[in-house]
């Protein structure tokens, strides 16, 4: 199914004129007669559109940070910043050493307007010195809220002092809410330091291992992580860290002895991946454990680069015996799934990911997007020289790296390196678009209108998304996945989350609940009227 | 003996027992009949504020932003929210806009009241309801917020009317299932009343169809107009300040009659509540009450064994705090800990006379966070923990039960129908109590018993 220009613009026709014009570009209808379909993307919310966007300190604690588990995530300002963000992504983490998982704790310096108007940094550095002694954690971190930039608070200083004082990393993050335009600043930000102050911190001059590998940008949601490395570490290979779910900072300062570095969410994690091939001489893969055939993909990807027989085989013998485990389980699915639709609207890389998994089940996704991605997500990368700095990305500083004398090292001659470019998806990525199907729909960072008007029109089976969408969605009658937070289910990644994945889906569809709803277009017209009218006239 | 430990002396706050003030303040919102909410500040904020609230009430929760950023943060935030209004105007059409404020905006000093009359008059809306509310994060907790909000609505909105014979019940954050029960009982008391602010649909809707954005539930506009002239205000808030107390500015303003009882829960709450019913309209308690206060009792009797082995923690927000206090009091159960997150120094105050004759202490905290709550509660022997779901970590860290009350509720389902007010609602909030005293005992009942009487005798 898909939309005609006419209509969208009837959607975009509610919208002031200008908010209209600037919508309009976020919207592409994929159209593959065309060399490349520009998309705006990474750029200022409207404001009063019900966004699902968030804030840098949502990308850069929330996400990217707040995983390591060895760690102590001070929360400098306002109580409710720190509340907001406690305990609401699934990341998952388990430690050999259980006094050493501070995952559960919310920490915050619990500003208050004393603090607000004559500064926090005393009260910070008190609450790193509770901290160290009530924890004794490896390493802390502060992520600043709003007001602390705000009322210029020197994290910096007081973290440089207490890490005197203490013996311990003490790292600071000026994540402030209010920079950048959604979580994807604070990625940036969180990369930056986690590069410049973690990784090579720590003394391993070589991997203890053969096939040594760093997992990025992969964040153990529902254990997806723990999946992943159960199939990785049969096969051979040596995980290094992963950054950063179930992640720690003890593991992470060694990075840099890594022969490749897997990208899972290119848009969280990009830059790491990028200053990692600078610094260390290390090349990036990007992959996809989400969905078999993208899993089959990755493993022999993988198995390409190392370019070892015994390693070849192993990647096959395991593929033939997960493929001959799961596919029976996954057939029983595919006849509930078979011939639905999905719109797919999550983060930053989720949205593309998921295809896959969807099509092997037999459900076509006609609308996707991503919430806070670039253009490159979108277009892939070859777009970056084309995507011109503005005032929001401007504020973001960007590190320059340079090879570091020691430890660079070229990990196969410059010619294999070129070669291979060509054969897998080293140091690059696609994007999203081209993954599309012709007449699909290319949404970035929907509203909650939107939403609504194009499930009016488009009548998808299913729509996975996050929850503050989940429950619009639902009163309209379609189920809807969380792919956030799973549902608490997972995981969804690897084989077996594939399995799970496809239950959960089909339990979606064939929940006898549904049966008491029947969707509003099976006896009604399409477009009930304008919002306008649906208010409490 | 009692022990009022006010703000403790460490710096940290680990584990928040407590949310920020717009947080209450978009509940209070909510309760509007057509209603729309905007946050004026960074979008963050109101993004994670929905998934909070969203994630309690299993609801579309829907508040708009004016994305404030960087460039915002030094030329002021006009232009954002002025955008932000225009389209939350177009797009959902509300009867009421309130707009709030975060950290943020009110770190770098806007002024939104200001705001909302050049606004109003720029655009022609001279009449357009538009509610706006300081609400800082940093200045005070949800509670705070949620209260404030309120009385904001009513300086707003309200204006001289008439009198005429309603009662204004103006209302704690508490579950819809608890302000449907507050309404069947003045139904059953044949008693015209406005509840303010009332969410017990906006945020807990049926399935129906078609789905529409906004519901025409809630306190109406109209009837908040008129607030002024009602007969009197019950407010079920005993714990809340003077200045931000709405059931205070309808007296001082329009000598609006204030009746201040605590929540109907417990038997001596719900008897304040019907007594004091009575007492303003002259109406009978009808028997169908009169019986359910007649179980309540019966009930009461066959628990009180069980009931007088509890200890209790008790946190959450003051009201639901000293209510719940009152009513383990009145069953035997002791409180070791009744704590707060908000900076309440009234809930102190209170507790205090019914807990002065001698009797065990307890710890009244205030400004407090989880760590301190169990720190108390473990070296007092607490054996259950009553409240949000924010507990749930002395549940896994302590062994301590956690039943559930309150908000938010994010690890369960079913928060916004946790009936706890009444004498109907009292028994069941009490039955979920006595119920995980003795579903913990019977856990490890024939281990002990093993251990004391087997072991011991070897
Ligand atoms: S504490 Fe302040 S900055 Fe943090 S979420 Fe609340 S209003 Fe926003
Ligand atoms: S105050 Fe800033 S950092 Fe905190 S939640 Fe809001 S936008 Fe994010």
């Amino acid at each position: 199914m898909a939309i005609t220009k006419e209509q969208l613009d009837a959607i975009l026709e509610k919208y002031p004129a200008k908010v209209a014009k600037s919508r309009k570009k976020h919207i592409l209808i994929k159209d593959a007669s065309q060399e490349s379909q520009i998309i705006e993307a990474n750029t200022r919310t409207v404001p009063g559109i019900m966004t699902n966007r968030g804030c840098a300190y949502a990308g850069c604690k929330g996400v990217v940070v707040g995983p390591l588990k060895d760690m102590i995530h001070i929360v400098h300002g306002p109580v409710g910043c720190g509340y907001y963000a406690w305990g609401t992504r699934r990341n998952k983490a388990k430690s050999e050493d259980p006094t050493k998982n501070f995952l559960n704790y919310c920490v915050s310096t619990d500003m208050q307007e004393s603090d607000i108007v004559f500064g926090g940094e005393k009260k910070l550095a008190k609450v790193i010195d509770e901290v160290v002694e009530t924890f004794h954690p490896n390493a802390i971190s502060i992520s600043a809220t709003c007001p602390v930039g705000l009322i210029g608070d020197d994290i910096n200083a007081v973290a440089r002092a207490a890490q005197k004082r203490h013996g311990i990393p003490i790292l600071a993050f000026n994540c402030e809410g209010y920079k950048g335009v959604s979580q994807s600043a604070g990625h940036h930000i969180a990369n930056n330091i986690l590069l410049d102050k973690v990784i090579g911190a720590g003394e391993q001059e070589a991997a203890p291992a053969k096939f040594a590998i760093n997992i990025l940008g992969e964040y153990n949601i529902g254990g997806d992580g723990w999946e992943i490395k159960r199939t990785l570490e049969e096969i051979g290979y040596h995980i290094v860290t992963v950054m950063t779910g179930d992640g720690s900072y003890e593991e992470l300062k060694n990075a840099h002895v890594a022969e490749l570095n897997l990208v899972q969410c290119h848009r969280s994690i990009n830059y790491i991946a990028e200053m990692l091939e600078i610094k260390y001489g290390t090349p990036w893969l990007k992959v996809n454990f989400i969905g078999i055939q993208s899993m089959i993909e990755t493993l022999r990807n993988m198995a390409i680069y190392f370019n070892d027989e015994a390693l070849t085989k192993k990647t096959e013998e395991v593929i033939a015996r997960e493929l001959a485990r799961i596919e029976p389980v996954i057939e029983q699915y595919k006849k509930v799934c078979n011939g639905k639709t999905a719109f797919c609207f999550v983060g930053g890389s989720r949205g593309h990911h998921y295809q896959g998994l969807f099509a092997e089940l037999g459900i076509d996704t006609v609308l996707a997007g991503y919430e806070f991605a670039h253009r490159d997500d979108y277009e892939g990368r070859q777009v970056l020289p084309d995507i011109k700095p503005d005032a929001d990305s401007k504020n973001i500083p960007e590190l320059h790296v340079e090879a570091d004398e020691g430890r660079f090292r070229l990990k196969m001659s410059p010619e294999r390196l070129e070669a291979l470019k060509k054969e897998i998806p080293l140091s690059n990525y696609a994007g999203m678009n081209i993954d599309m199907a012709e007449g699909k729909i290319i949404v970035d960072d929907i509203n909650q209108y939107e939403t609504d008007e194009l499930i009016k029109l488009l009548k998808p089976d299913i729509f996975a998304s996050g929850i503050k969408d989940k429950y619009v969605v639902q009163k309209m009658g379609i189920p809807a996945k969380q792919l956030h937070s799973y549902d608490y289910s997972g995981p969804y990644a690897g084989f077996n989350g594939a399995v799970n994945f496809a239950r959960d889906v089909s339990m979606g569809f064939s929940s006898p609940t549904w049966n008491y709803i029947v969707p509003p277009w099976k006896n009604q017209p399409l477009l009930i009227g304008t919002v306008t009218e649906e208010g409490v006239a | 003996m009692m022990e009022n430990e006010m703000k403790s002396c460490r710096n940290v706050n680990e584990n928040p027992c407590n949310m920020c003030m717009p947080m209450g303040g978009i509940i209070a919102l909510k309760g509007i009949a057509g209603s729309m909410v905007v946050l004026h500040g960074s979008q963050g904020c109101s993004t994670y504020m929905r998934r909070h609230i969203a994630e309690h009430f299993n609801e579309p929760v829907d508040v708009g932003s004016s994305s404030l950023n960087e460039k915002g943060t030094i030329y002021g935030g006009a232009k954002n929210l002025e955008q932000a209004l225009d389209n939350v105007r177009r797009v959902y059409n509300p009867h009421v806009i309130g707009i709030l404020t975060t950290c943020l905006a009110e770190t770098i000093g806007e002024d939104v009241e200001r705001f909302a009359d050049e606004y109003k008059q720029k655009n022609g809306l001279q009449d357009f309801p538009l509610v706006t509310a300081p609400t800082p994060g940093y200045g005070q907790s949800h509670d705070e917020g949620y209260w404030f909000t309120a009385k904001r609505i009513l300086v707003c909105l309200t204006e001289t009317a008439p009198k005429h014979d309603r009662l204004n019940i103006v209302i704690p954050h508490i579950s819809p299932a608890d302000i449907r029960e507050i309404k069947r009982i003045l139904g059953l008391m044949n008693i015209e009343y406005t509840l303010f602010p009332d969410i017990s649909d906006t945020l807990d809707r049926p399935h129906e169809r078609p789905y529409t954005k906004m519901t025409s539930n809630g306190t109406a506009l109209a009837d908040i107009k008129t607030m002024s002239g009602a007969a009197a205000t019950i407010q079920m808030g005993v714990t809340v300040e003077d200045s931000f107390s709405p059931g205070k500015y309808l007296k001082d303003t329009f000598g609006v009659p204030l009746y201040r009882v605590p929540l109907p829960i417990g038997m001596a709450g719900t008897d304040q509540f019907m007594e004091t019913l009575q007492e303003i309209t002259g109406q009978p308690m009808p028997a169908s009450l009169a019986q359910e206060r007649g179980r309540l009792l019966d009930g009461m009797i066959d628990s009180h064994k069980y009931n007088f082995q509890g200890r209790g923690m008790i946190f959450g927000e003051p009201e639901l705090v000293y209510s719940i206090t009152k009513t383990c009091l009145e069953n035997g159960l002791h409180p070791v800990v009744a704590a707060t997150g908000s900076r309440n120094a009234r809930l102190g105050e209170l507790l205090q006379p019914s807990i002065a004759d001698g009797g065990e202490k307890i710890h009244i905290l205030s400004e407090t966070d989880f760590c301190h709550i169990k720190n108390y509660g473990e070296e007092a022997g607490a054996n259950i923990a009553i409240g949000h779901s924010g507990g749930r970590y002395l549940e896994e860290r302590a062994g301590i039960p956690l039943v559930r009350v309150g908000f938010p509720i994010h690890d369960r389902v079913g928060g916004q129908r946790l009936l706890s007010v009444g004498y109907t609602g009292t028994m069941l909030l009490l039955d979920r109590i006595t119920n995980t005293l003795l579903e913990n005992k019977h856990k490890s009942y024939r281990k002990k018993m093993f251990e004391q009487f087997y072991q011991a005798a070897n």
